[in-house]
């Protein structure tokens, strides 16, 4: 989840919105997978019927749990969280999110199309970039704890430098994956560096930067939480540290919930876009080999 | 064509290109080559793979530098690509994220041409190969021969008064290669005598040489071995390939590609004699 | 050729870049004088960091081996922070190791086995998909109610986020293995089992080495978040109980020991795994 390099060459080279989407659609209707959730809540029922409910309490009551503390939640106002509900802290926490995203993702995405392009720029970015994509950017989280004090700031620098380098590396391999040839053809039909940049380079690279976009997405929500974890007095993060103070596993697992279903609304909007702004690209790869 | 009359268009004097191999060897794809081409005249460059044809067509486009001697197109020495030379590549080259229409007139795009000015000559060429019913289509959803005809009627549009192709119709199966035979040719005499423009097409189709060249140039490892004029007349037909000079002219260039003894060969030029 | 002579400069490049960046650190040192708290400055220069620093390990050494701890009286010494660093290291790539075994294997096993039939991956599919979108790191105070905050609890979070992602990469390899190979072998008389054994193991290969690389970096994020919340040893454990007295210069150093670490690990993986795929053509290793 915090290590880039890797995510970033296990991601499917393409983005296929279009069959991602048909898949998805045929997935929520296919009985079978619908099957598939049916027994894992029913192994979980099981479980949480021979274990003790402070260790594993039923689905049915973790659902419950998350709907009534979404807007209200006193039992965490106990513990000093400022609003005792999972709702405000769920949106301190998207907040967060987003504008770390929108930051990292703008210098990620510029970084990345420039050093493509200029060899002398890439090989001194290069470097950094590939070790900061090969560390846990949560080695980061405590040292901007002290540098910026707990607060919304060093948990949004934390994001910031995970999206940026993950945003790096798939611009960049969106760039070089363009085929030299577009760039040929434009060459000979008079196309000059500014027209190359705009009509070839950032629509050809679209897809995949949007994948990359959706991959630190679904990574950010993690690193946010723990950063808040590690130091806050608000978000998600701060409500699940209250909770395990409490050893509240009832809690715990209604946010984790919470985070988890955000996440999969994030990521549907993120692929809906997707679709929409690369609509040249969908089913390209299988229709055409 | 009559080459004794049209100006020069295209002229190269002791052209050479050298690549350094992996194992630090040089290699000279090009070597030594010189001609000239009149404008108007529709010249096929043939030669087996590596030989140096798509070196030189390269070059010709200003994509790659020589390492020695000059290139001359139109009176200007080739410094770089340019829109006057218009090259359609082997590879896929049109843009998949514009739809048809839209790339068919980019090159005028990038020059300035007004919209409504620049679509009506893309909708022409595209009308011209056929292709006026998927104006707005994605290049994706075209088949291999359309996605040729897109980017032929998008240089044709963007009026080079040179064209170059580099085997355009090597993955094309036999029906669509011969359309776009068809309608390259149907194109370049559209411009009518005189203001025809200069093609060069590389090609290892024998066939498609003869069928399509005023003048065929051979080439075998970075050398110009042979410079055939074809004067048969057009258009040509199935029948015109059986003619005694045409045969005459397969057997030099299968010779120069080291088939000469393909079987029945002379038992077509025999019937065609009859 | 060109493309040669550019690698060796952008190695030479590379290598003047992360220099560039310690000179840098160095003169940010002697200009930036601002203690984080009393006696520990806010940047700690290269000369400070492996004396004064590297002694101060010996804080956290637990005693043993012969080598006095600081809580049992004894002065600070090399031998003790060296230990001191072996053994936090120890703890960590333990923790590391054994989750990647054991989240390995078991994703492995378990993903092949459910690859069995369509129907049974179709079961699987949304679950795994449901586990995988829940945010791993957020999960460590579960982890801790479960199995307390020891080093077995630790070992299968690790364990649990590594194979989460080998479950679903293993699955999805399989389900990607071209049917023409499949058929092939099938047309050429292969039973089912030797299918999977000389048809579907080889050809996930290539796949499965992006999720071996994939959970290799997720299993290193997993053993810090543990050990940041929780944990009594380890080098995320040194690192936040420095953080709480503001050590910024230990907190420096454990943290470029890390940053050794991952990258030694990445490139030993990448390395072997590369030579496991000498067949497969160049498009196909990812």
């Amino acid at each position: 989840m915090t290590t880039v390099t890797a995510t970033v060459k296990a991601a499917p080279r393409r983005v296929r919105p279009l069959r991602l989407f048909a898949y998805g659609l045929a997935a929520a209707l296919d009985p079978l997978r619908l099957a598939g959730l049916v027994v894992f809540a029913l192994i979980w029922e099981g479980l949480s019927s021979v274990l003790s409910t402070i260790i594993l309490p039923p689905p049915q009551n973790v659902v419950a749990r998350l709907w009534t503390d979404f807007l209200d939640a006193p039992s965490l106002s106990y513990y000093g969280v400022a609003n005792p509900n999972l709702y405000a802290n769920l949106l301190y926490t998207a907040e967060n999110v987003v504008i770390a995203v929108a930051i990292g993702a703008a210098i990620g995405i510029v970084a990345g199309l420039v050093s493509a392009r200029f060899s002398l720029v890439r090989a001194i970015i290069n470097p950094v970039m590939m070790t900061a994509g090969t560390v846990p950017i949560l080695i980061a989280a405590p040292f901007l704890l002290i540098w910026f004090g707990v607060g919304r700031l060093s948990a949004v620098c934390l994001v910031i430098f995970y999206v940026t380098v993950i945003l790096y590396l798939f611009a960049q391999r969106a760039a070089s994956n363009v085929s030299p040839i577009y760039e040929e053809f434009a060459r000979t039909l008079g196309a000059s560096q500014r027209q190359i940049v705009v009509d070839l380079l950032i629509p050809a690279t679209v897809p995949e930067i949007l994948g990359g976009l959706r991959i630190a997405l679904a990574g950010a929500w993690g690193l946010e939480a723990v950063s808040e974890l590690l130091g806050s007095q608000e978000g998600m993060g701060k409500v699940l540290e209250v909770l395990a103070g409490a050893t509240d596993s009832e809690g715990i697992m209604a946010s984790l919930l919470l985070l988890g279903l955000v996440a999969i609304i994030v990521d549907a909007i993120a692929g809906w876009a997707v679709k929409r702004l690369a609509s040249w690209n969908a089913g390209l790869s299988s229709e055409r080999n | 064509m009559s080459t004794n009359v049209a100006p020069r268009m295209i002229e190269l004097v002791h052209v050479e290109r050298s690549f350094r191999r992996a194992d630090g060897t040089d290699v000279k794809a090009v070597n030594d080559v010189s001609f000239v081409i009149p404008e108007g005249e529709f010249v096929c460059l043939v030669g087996p793979s590596g030989c140096g044809k798509s070196t030189l067509l390269q070059m010709l486009a200003g994509l790659l530098e020589p390492s020695d001697g000059d290139i001359v197109v139109g009176n200007k020495p080739v410094t770089g690509p340019g829109p006057d030379r218009g090259v359609v590549f082997q590879k896929d080259s049109v843009f998949p994220w514009m739809r048809v229409i839209d790339n068919v007139e980019y090159g005028l795009k990038c020059r300035g041409v007004p919209a409504a000015e620049r679509r009506e000559i893309a909708w022409t060429y595209l009308k011209h190969v056929g292709l006026s019913h998927v104006e707005r289509a994605w290049p994706r959803e075209l088949s291999g021969g359309m996605l040729k005809r897109v980017a032929i009627a998008t240089v044709f549009a963007n009026g080079g008064r040179v064209l170059m192709l580099d085997e355009p119709f090597g993955a094309l199966d036999y029906v669509t290669r011969h359309q776009l035979q068809d309608v390259l040719l149907n194109l370049w005499n559209a411009d009518g005598a005189g203001t025809r423009r200069t093609v060069i097409f590389v090609t290892h189709d024998v066939d498609e040489a003869l069928s399509l060249a005023d003048r065929i140039m051979v080439f075998r490892s970075g050398n110009k071995v042979d410079d055939i004029a074809v004067k048969v007349s057009r258009p040509r037909t199935t029948d015109s390939l059986l003619l005694p000079e045409m045969v005459e002219i397969k057997r030099k260039l299968l010779h120069h590609l080291g088939l000469d003894h393909a079987a029945g060969l002379d038992a077509v030029a025999d019937e065609a004699v009859a | 050729m060109k493309l040669g002579a550019r690698v060796v400069r952008d190695r030479w490049i590379s290598l003047g870049v992360f220099i560039a960046i310690a000179a840098i650190w160095q003169v940010l040192s002697v200009i930036y004088t601002v203690e984080a708290v009393p006696g520990e400055p806010m940047v700690a220069g290269w000369q400070v960091l492996f004396t004064k620093t590297f002694l101060s390990m010996a804080d956290y050494w637990a005693g043993g081996l012969g080598v006095p701890s600081v809580a049992e009286g004894a002065d600070r010494s090399y031998p003790a922070a060296a230990l001191s660093l072996a053994d936090h290291s120890l703890q960590t790539i333990i923790r590391l190791a054994s989750g990647l075994v054991v989240g390995g294997g078991i994703g492995l096993a378990l993903g092949l086995a459910v690859s069995w039939s369509r129907w049974t991956r179709r079961l699987v599919d949304l679950p795994v998909q449901f586990l995988r979108t829940l945010p791993l790191l957020a999960m460590v105070p579960l982890f801790q109610l479960w199995f307390g905050t020891n080093i077995a609890g630790e070992i299968l979070f690790v364990a649990y986020g590594i194979g989460v992602i080998v479950f679903a990469g293993t699955v999805n390899a399989v389900r990607n293995v071209p049917s023409i190979y499949i058929d092939n072998a099938r047309a050429l008389g292969a039973s089912r089992l030797t299918l999977y054994r000389t048809v579907i193991l080889p050809a996930i290969l290539p796949e499965m080495r992006s999720t071996v690389l994939l959970s290799l970096g997720t299993g290193w994020g997993a053993v810090l978040g543990a050990e940041y919340l929780g944990a009594q040893s380890g080098l995320g454990y040194v690192i936040v109980y420095a953080q709480q007295f503001a050590y910024l210069d230990r907190m420096f150093l454990i943290a470029l020991l890390f940053i050794v670490y991952t990258s030694i690990s990445y490139w030993g993986v990448s390395k072997l795994t590369a030579r496991m795929l000498d067949w497969a053509p160049p498009s196909q290793r990812l």
